[in-house]
C-alpha cells in the first residue's frame, strides 16, 4: 500500500523537499523539487509524478498520431501534427521504393487537407519529425470526424488499460482512433459521433475532477461504473 | 501643482501608499491562442496571448539549442486619452524588449530547441504601469500555453509621489510624480527580471521603493495563482488531496 | 501585399460541410439563413468616446471611437473627417503576425467605412466647426481579437454600435469666431444604423454569416449593407467565384431579413446603454 499525496501545482511551486526521483515537468534545485507546469503532482514515497494539464504535443518515436497534409513537393508531404514542427512523410514511404517524381503524382495519393493516421518513424532534437504509414491501420483516413483535445489529456481518454476508451466506444457505438497528439478520429453514425464528442469534451474539461469516470458513464448512459 | 496625496495620506484615487489598484485577472480567454490571459489593473485593460512553441521564421533566426522568444507590446489606437497613431512607436519597441527579457528568465527555453515562442501583449486601454500589467498577464498566458517555466513572473511598480514612496502608480501619479520604478519578480525563486527607473530618489527611498514594489509583486502573485487555479482546478484555493 | 495564408481545412470536414449543405444543413446545426449568436457590449473602453465589443460566434472584435479636432481635407472643406481602421491583431489567430495590414484587412476597413459613410449614419456636415479650417475628426479603430469568420459583419456591427453610443464635448464659437470647447457632454449626432450582412456561396448553397471553416470552402461571398428604411447603401463581392443573377437577388433578401434582426438587437443595446446597461 503506497501512500500518494496529490497536490495541484503551477510553475514555480515547491512540490516537495528530499531525495525523490522525478520524471519531467519538474525542476530540482538542491533537494527542492519545483513544478514547471500546471498540473497534478503525485508525491509517492520515493518518486514524484507531475501530470500536466496542458501544453503542445512533443513527438516521441513510435507514437501514433493523426496529421493533416498542409503542403507537398517532389519528395513528400508536409503534415501538421499539432506539434512544434510540421512532420514529413517521405514519398517513398507511400509510393514504394521505385517512386519517381516525374512519373508519379503525389496528389493522387494524399492531397492538401487529407488526414492520416501515421507513426512517428524518426525524431530527435535536431530534426523535424519523420512519419511512416506502413503498418496495420495506418494511412489516409477515409471517413469520420475528428475532435481535438489537449495532448496531455490523451491518457485520461484512453483510461486505465483502455477502460475509458472502451466505455466511450460501447456507450456511443462509435469507433475511435486516438492520436497521441490529441486528435481523435470518430467513425460512426451522426448520433454516435455527437455522443462520443460530448464524452470526450467532458474528459477534456474535467480531467482533474475526482468523479470523472462516473460522469462519463452518465453522459453515455452506461449506468454505474463497474470498477 | 495638484496635490497627489491629501492630508490624510490618501492618494488621488483614495488608496493608501501601499495599496494596489483594483485588479481582475482571467486565464484562457481566447479560443484560438495556445495560451491567453486578461488583466485589468486600474484602468489598464490588457490581453496577452501566446502562440507556440512553433516553427521559426525567418529560418536564420533558429537557435539549435533553445527556443527564441518574440514579443510585441502594442497599444490599440483607442487605448490612450488622445488617439494613438497606429504606426509602431519607439516606446512600444522598447517596452516589447523589456517585457520579453522580463519573461525569458522564467522560461526553460532549452526544452524547446529550434522553435519560437510568440508573446503578444495588446493594450486595449492604458493607465500607468501598463508594462507591468502586461508582464503579469503574459506570464499567465505562458503558463496557460503549457510552456515549461521556472516560475511565474509578477510585476508592479513603486515610485515617489509628492515626496512619498507609493505602490502601483496610476497615470496621473506616473506623469506628475517624481519617480517611477517598475519591477518584475519571480516570487518563488526570488529573482528580479525587470527593473527600470526614472526620477531622483535617495538611497533610503531607493530601498523603500524597491521593497514596496517587491511586496506588490508578491500580492499580485497570489492573484495570479488564484486565476490559474480557477481556470484549471475549478477552485481558487490551493488544496491537497490525500489518499489512494 | 498578399493576404495572410488561410489554414488548410481538413478534407473530411470540407466534404462533411458540402454533404450537409446538399441536405440544406450546416455543420454547426444552423439553418442556412441563421446567424451565429451575436453579443454586443457597449462602453468597454472608458477612454474612448464610444466603444463596443462584439462577438459573433467565436469571432470577437473591439471597436473604439475617438473624436478629435482636425483640419478638413482640401476637397471637402465642409465635411468632417471620418476614418475607419481595422486591424487583425496577432492574438487573433496563428496565421496573423504583426505587420502592416494585408489586402484582406484593408478591404475590411473600406467595406465597413462604406457602409457607415454611404448610409449617412453620421451627417459629416454637422460636425464642421469652421469650414475649411476646423472640423471634428471621427476615428473608428477596430481590433479583431479572435478570428472565426465573417469579420465584415462583426466589425461593422461594433463600429456602428460604438458610434451610436459615442459622446463628445460640445463647443461654442464666440462672436469673434473663436473656438471654445465646453465641458458639456453631448451624444455624437447619428441618424441611421447601417447593418452589413455577408452571405457565402458554397456550390449551389447560400449561407448567411459564414464561419471560418465555411469561409475556407466558399466559392464567393457577397456583403450588402442595408439601412433602417430598408434601402441598400453599400455592397462588396469577394473571393474568386461568382454569383448568378438570381443569387444576387436572393442575397439581397437575406441582407434585408438578417439586417433587420441585427438592427433590432443593436437598438435594444443602444437604448440600454443610454440607461446605463452595457450588454444585451
Amino acid at each position: 500500500m503506497s501512500e500518494i499525496k496529490r497536490k495541484y501545482v503551477i510553475p514555480g511551486e515547491l512540490i516537495a523537499q528530499g531525495s525523490y526521483g522525478i520524471r519531467g515537468n519538474m525542476l530540482k534545485i538542491g533537494d527542492k523539487i519545483y513544478a514547471t507546469r500546471i498540473g497534478m503532482a503525485e508525491v509517492g514515497t520515493d518518486t514524484i509524478r507531475l501530470i500536466s494539464l496542458n501544453g503542445s504535443y512533443m513527438p516521441r518515436l513510435d507514437d501514433i498520431v493523426v496529421g493533416k497534409v498542409i503542403n507537398f513537393n517532389a519528395f513528400g508531404w508536409q503534415v501538421d501534427i499539432k506539434s512544434w514542427f510540421p512532420a514529413f512523410l517521405p514519398a517513398a514511404n507511400v509510393m514504394g521504393r521505385d517512386y519517381s517524381s516525374a512519373r508519379d503524382s503525389l496528389a493522387s495519393q494524399l492531397t492538401l487537407g487529407d488526414q492520416l493516421l501515421a507513426a512517428i518513424a524518426g525524431y530527435d532534437r535536431t530534426r523535424d519529425p519523420m512519419l511512416s504509414i506502413s503498418g496495420p491501420g495506418l494511412g489516409k483516413i477515409a471517413e469520420g470526424n475528428t475532435v481535438k483535445v489537449s495532448p496531455s489529456k490523451v491518457p485520461r481518454i484512453i483510461g486505465k488499460k483502455g477502460a475509458m476508451i472502451n466505455a466511450i466506444e460501447s456507450g456511443s457505438g462509435c469507433r475511435l482512433s486516438i492520436g497521441q497528439n490529441g486528435i481523435i478520429v470518430m467513425v460512426g453514425s451522426a448520433e454516435s459521433v455527437s455522443k462520443a464528442t460530448s464524452a470526450i469534451n467532458l474528459i477534456e474539461s474535467e480531467a482533474h475532477s475526482p468523479g470523472l469516470t462516473q460522469k462519463v458513464h452518465d453522459i453515455l448512459s452506461l449506468g454505474d461504473k463497474s470498477e | 501643482m495638484t496635490n497627489l496625496i491629501d492630508s490624510a495620506g490618501l492618494r488621488n484615487d483614495g488608496r493608501k501608499f501601499n495599496e494596489l489598484r483594483p485588479i481582475k485577472l482571467e486565464v484562457g480567454i481566447l479560443k484560438n491562442a495556445d495560451g491567453s490571459a486578461y488583466i485589468e489593473m486600474g484602468k489598464n485593460k490588457i490581453i496577452a496571448a501566446v502562440y507556440g512553441p512553433k516553427e521559426v521564421h525567418p529560418r536564420h533566426l533558429v537557435r539549435p539549442d533553445r527556443a527564441i522568444v518574440k514579443c510585441r507590446y502594442h497599444m490599440a489606437s483607442f487605448s490612450t486619452d488622445t488617439r494613438k497613431n497606429p504606426a509602431p512607436s519607439r516606446r512600444e519597441t522598447e517596452i516589447s524588449k523589456i517585457i520579453r527579457q522580463s519573461l525569458e528568465p522564467a522560461l526553460i527555453l532549452e526544452d524547446y530547441p529550434r522553435t519560437a515562442i510568440h508573446i503578444w501583449v495588446e493594450v486595449l486601454q492604458s493607465d500607468g504601469g501598463s508594462r507591468c500589467a502586461g508582464v503579469t498577464a503574459a506570464s499567465l498566458a505562458l503558463a496557460d500555453a503549457g510552456i515549461n517555466m521556472r516560475d511565474i513572473v509578477a510585476s508592479c511598480a513603486a515610485g515617489k509621489v509628492d515626496g512619498k514612496v507609493v505602490l502601483d502608480l496610476d497615470n496621473i501619479e506616473d506623469m506628475e510624480g517624481e519617480t517611477d520604478m517598475p519591477v518584475a519578480l519571480m516570487p518563488n525563486i526570488g529573482e528580479v527580471t525587470l527593473f527600470q527607473m526614472d526620477g531622483i530618489v535617495s538611497p533610503a527611498e531607493f530601498k523603500e521603493a524597491f521593497e514596496l514594489a517587491l511586496s506588490g509583486c508578491q500580492d499580485l502573485y497570489k492573484l495570479q495563482k488564484q486565476a490559474l487555479f480557477t481556470k484549471y482546478f475549478g477552485t481558487d484555493k490551493p488544496q491537497v488531496q490525500e489518499g489512494e | 501585399m498578399v493576404a495572410a495564408k488561410r489554414p488548410v481545412l481538413e478534407s473530411l470536414r470540407r466534404d462533411h460541410i458540402i454533404e450537409l449543405l446538399g441536405k440544406g444543413q450546416r455543420v454547426d446545426g444552423r439553418k442556412l439563413t441563421e446567424q451565429r449568436k451575436l453579443t454586443i457590449e457597449t462602453n468597454v473602453i472608458e477612454k474612448a468616446n464610444g466603444s463596443a465589443r462584439v462577438s459573433l460566434g467565436d469571432t470577437e472584435v473591439i471597436c473604439g471611437v475617438k473624436i478629435e479636432l482636425g483640419t478638413p481635407f482640401p476637397d471637402t472643406p465642409d465635411k468632417a473627417i471620418l476614418i475607419v481602421n481595422a486591424e487583425v491583431l496577432p492574438i487573433a489567430s496563428p496565421q496573423h503576425e504583426p505587420g502592416p495590414p494585408d489586402e484582406e484587412v484593408i478591404e475590411l476597413s473600406r467595406v465597413v467605412d462604406r457602409g457607415i459613410r454611404e448610409s449617412e449614419m453620421i451627417d459629416l456636415s454637422k460636425l464642421v466647426i469652421i469650414p475649411g479650417q476646423k472640423v471634428y475628426a471621427v476615428f473608428i479603430d477596430i481590433s479583431v481579437i479572435n478570428l472565426d469568420g465573417n469579420l465584415i459583419e462583426a466589425c461593422s456591427c461594433a463600429a456602428v454600435t460604438a458610434l451610436a453610443t459615442a459622446k463628445m464635448k460640445s463647443h461654442e464659437l464666440s462672436s469673434s469666431g473663436e473656438f471654445k470647447q465646453l465641458e458639456d457632454i453631448v451624444p455624437l449626432p447619428t441618424n441611421r444604423l447601417p447593418v452589413s450582412i455577408t452571405v457565402a456561396k458554397i456550390g449551389e448553397s447560400l449561407l448567411v454569416d459564414p464561419s471560418m471553416d465555411e469561409e475556407s470552402v466558399m466559392d464567393a461571398r457577397l456583403t450588402l449593407t442595408t439601412d433602417d428604411d430598408g434601402n441598400f447603401c453599400a455592397g462588396q463581392k469577394g473571393e474568386p467565384g461568382g454569383f448568378s443573377i438570381d443569387e444576387v437577388f436572393q442575397v439581397s433578401e437575406n441582407a434585408l431579413a438578417s439586417g433587420k434582426e441585427v438592427r433590432e438587437l443593436m437598438k435594444k443595446v443602444i437604448e440600454g446603454a443610454k440607461e446605463g446597461k452595457e450588454t444585451n
